[in-house]
């Protein structure tokens, strides 16, 4: 079974070539049957790696130990469910998986095309066969998950404990689908440069693949800190790893290529700004896959590196200098024929936007990466941490919420002194209140305090918005309240769900904010009964209980938690102790409120003396992060949603975006 | 004007990157341990490791706590963490030498992409024709109004 999955990896890789070779020959020979035969190896390719992934889930389920990659990430007493996710939990199967996402995504695009955009289709098909072509290579030559052992083990060294968390289950995949689907928009961009095609009907179709990537890069991130902040025990969500950073660029390239992309639509404009957006975001996915991969600088994912790095950046040179290349010979049919009249405009608040979130990334990058430059210039080791990047990226930060607020009202075009008044007299004025509660409530000077009336601010505009659209609905076509809302946001699905995802994003930054200002610590040796005080928190430690089964033993440290001498709740936070890679590790206790989490980690037990250390954290509105993700996915969801004209004649649609290409 | 604007907005931009903590004011012990990291592979501050037995963090945390008694300066602090374990321990790169670079290098990148911007959009705005003049529309009647709106919107979901 083992040797018909790596056979099914072998002919993937066959077919992608295939496919690559007959797209290209189709074009240039004009043989639409050749053409054809390139998508349907495409097909082939995705039920080839879709059959080998099988396979390999498979043999993780069977507890087949004579398979190398199932001896070295499950054991037979690890639970279903991260036996699973083990799939992705080292590096060959997570570039399996990987291949399994890119092909099937590609068999997606094949199907939705099937009758559109025909002539940039055999570069797509092209492109996304090159690139799995590339994965699948790897998985075939260099890393092969489908490796037996020369004698089968008789048990598995098991999932390393820290990844054997639920977040294990959603985190990696919903980061491997923002990064692999950004490959979509990547196809299409490289297919108009080459077909020469460079209206913005690629832009029009990849629409929807560019906000599934960007909203799945989203989820992606915030899953990765809400593991960090749930498992890793140290009271905070976001280290600015390089691996979390190599996350978090593409994230923002492509957040600026999302809003850049508008301006290309309403006034012709940006055009190669776009298509270096979406070149970079595609990029740096593949950048990202080289830091964790590479090993180059020093990170807490280090349970993926590999000696994969020099093939990734191999290929991610191939994609910078062909991407590169045929924007530079395409550069005089890109030039825009649109213009900004005014500073005072949507277009200068988004070029601005775009600006700055690329400055971010910039920033993020040349912090990833300087380590690396100080040791090749001056041979010595430094380290860039969460300081510098915290420091540096927090101005930029409070700078993008400002143009977040002011981007999507300010008139387009030239804004007049009128046109401003209108805008932004309301929202600014719940600025300027918010701003003064704030400052006689006694809150200091400082980013956090411009975070949260800046936040208002925005909240401002937005709901500003919200109230406008359907006020001139009831005005003009007499209808109620509700339905006149309901049907300003479902006609104007894009535009308000672009506003759902802006308060997702402020509720972000208030808890953002909040948070790393006004967090309470403290670390306290107790024993049984002793009373201590953390912010307006009583912990009481009661006891010691302990649990075991065959797979962990845990052991928890009960606390009795009261405010104002009324009880709370209890908390148990604990040590947990694997027995097959004999590890410890923490388990924390949180209760969490939409005011503050209550934050305790269990640091040490002492059998003799039966004291506890725990570190205990009060975190203000963090909750408010993850509530912003929640907002953020409706905000998603409103705006993918198709409006009832794409719905009734999505042909009619196609043929209009045809005629605008 | 705008060179007002744009230069208030670089201020904005750059001030926190001024050492946190004036001269008069004493470095506290949070302070002093975020400043390094903790050498025991968590890639953490020390301030934030919580391995609480932490063969690494918690020496160098009792260090700072003497230090701070002695009543030595952050600089100084700092300078003997550096010099005990090289340049690696510290959380951020200094503010001088090459290691300027690190922190100088992003706002100059951004700076020089906004003038740049600037620049240009001036350029084509001396070169783009003048606005219409701004008159008063002719009233609309509701009726005209109201389809005039279902048509648009009906034309242009995503407006």
């Amino acid at each position: 079974m083992i040797e018909l999955g790596r056979l099914a990896v072998c002919l993937a890789l066959v077919c992608s070539l295939f496919a690559v070779a007959a797209s290209i020959a189709g074009v240039g020979w004009r043989r639409a049957d050749l053409v054809r035969s390139g998508e349907n190896a495409a097909f082939a390719c995705w039920a080839l790696v879709a059959l080998a992934t099988g396979i390999l889930l498979q043999a993780l389920l069977a507890r087949d130990f004579s398979v190398e990659y199932v001896a070295s990430y499950s054991s037979s007493t690890l639970p279903t469910h991260y036996t699973v996710a083990a799939l992705w939990g080292g590096q060959k199967g997570s570039l399996l998986f990987w291949a399994f996402m890119l092909t099937s995504f590609t068999a997606i695009v094949e199907w939705q095309n099937r009758q559109r955009n025909r002539d940039l289709m055999p570069y797509v098909t092209a492109v996304l066969m090159v690139v799995a072509a590339f994965f699948l290579g790897l998985v075939t030559f260099v890393t092969d998950p489908f490796e037996r052992l020369a004698r089968p083990a008789a048990e598995g060294a098991d999932l390393n404990p820290l990844l054997q968390n639920y977040w294990m289950m959603i985190h990696p995949p919903s980061l491997y689908t923002g990064y692999v689907s950004a490959s979509v928009p990547f196809a299409f961009a490289i297919a108009a440069l080459a077909t020469g095609r460079l209206g913005d009907r690629w832009i029009r179709t990849t629409r929807r693949w560019a906000l599934f990537s960007w909203f799945f890069l989203s989820l992606g991130n915030l899953f990765g800190a809400m593991w960090a902040y749930e498992v890793l025990g140290w009271g905070g969500y976001w280290a600015w790893d390089p691996v979390e950073n190599a996350a978090f660029m593409p994230w923002l390239v492509s957040t600026a290529y999302l809003h850049s992309v508008m301006i290309q639509e309403k006034k012709d404009m940006l055009r190669v700004w776009n298509m270096v957006l979406v070149l970079l975001t595609f990029a740096l996915t593949i950048f990202g896959t080289f830091l964790t991969r590479s090993g180059v600088i020093s990170s807490v994912h280090s349970f993926t590196q590999s000696g994969l790095g020099p093939f990734f950046i191999a290929f991610l040179l191939l994609v910078l200098l062909v991407s590169g290349g045929l924007i530079a010979y395409r550069l005089p049919e890109l030039r825009t024929r649109g213009t900004i009249e005014s500073f005072l405009s949507r277009e200068a608040a988004f070029l601005f936007n775009n600006l700055i979130l690329v400055g971010i990334a910039f920033a993020v990058f040349w912090g990833t990466v300087f380590p690396v430059i100080s040791e090749w210039v001056r041979g010595v080791k430094i380290t860039v941490g969460p300081p510098f990047f915290n420091r540096v990226n927090a101005p930029l930060g409070v700078a993008l919420l400002f143009l977040m607020g002011v981007g999507p009202v300010i008139a387009w075009r030239r804004a007049t002194a009128r046109n401003l008044y209108r805008a932004f007299a309301g929202p600014v004025a719940a600025g300027l209140v918010a701003w003064l509660v704030l400052l006689l409530g006694g809150m200091p000077l400082g980013l956090a305090q411009a975070t949260f009336a800046l936040g208002v601010f925005v909240l401002g505009t937005v709901v500003q918005e919200f109230w406008r659209g359907m006020r001139a609905r009831q005005t003009l076509l007499h209808e109620r309240a509700p339905t006149a809302l309901a049907r300003v946001v479902g006609k104007n699905r894009r535009r308000y769900g672009g506003y759902v995802i802006h308060v997702g994003i402020v509720m972000m930054f208030v808890g953002i904010a909040a948070s790393s200002a006004f967090r309470i610590e403290a670390q306290r040796t107790l024993k049984p009964g002793d009373v201590t005080a953390v912010g307006r928190y009583t912990l009481r430690y009661a006891r010691i209980e302990r649990a075991e089964d065959g797979h962990l033993s845990t052991l928890a440290a009960v606390l009795d938690v009261s405010t104002n001498g009324q009880p709370l709740t209890v908390l148990r936070p604990e040590k947990r102790f694997y027995k097959k890679p004999q590890q410890p590790t923490t388990e924390v206790a949180n209760r969490s409120t939409l005011r503050e989490d209550l934050y305790v980690v269990l640091g040490s037990y002492d059998e003799k003396t039966q004291l506890i250390t725990i570190l205990a954290y009060v975190n203000p509105l963090v909750v408010w992060i993850w509530i912003g993700g929640l907002v953020l996915t409706i905000g998603t969801a409103i705006t993918v949603w198709p409006s009832a004209v794409e719905r009734r004649a999505p042909l009619a649609a196609g043929a209009l975006e045809a005629e605008r290409a | 004007m705008t060179r007002f604007a744009v230069t208030l907005v670089l201020a904005l931009l750059v001030a926190p990157l001024a050492t946190p903590g004036a001269a008069e004011e004493p470095p506290t012990q949070s302070e002093i341990e975020e400043a390094l990291t903790c050498q025991c592979g968590c890639g953490l501050t020390v301030h934030s490791c919580n391995h609480l037995q932490c063969p690494s963090g918690e020496p160098m945390k009792d260090e700072i706590r003497r230090r701070l008694a002695l009543g030595e300066s952050r600089e100084t602090i700092l300078a003997a963490f550096a010099a005990k374990y090289g340049e690696k321990v510290l959380s951020s790169p200094t503010m001088r030498g090459f290691n300027w670079l690190a922190w100088i290098t992003p706002f100059a990148v951004l700076l020089v992409a906004g003038t740049v911007v600037v620049i240009v959009v001036r350029g084509r705005l001396r070169h783009a024709p003048a606005p219409a003049p701004a008159g008063t529309p002719a009233p609309m009647d509701p009726g005209a109004r109201a389809r005039l709106e279902r048509a648009l919107s009906e034309l242009d979901p995503d407006a």
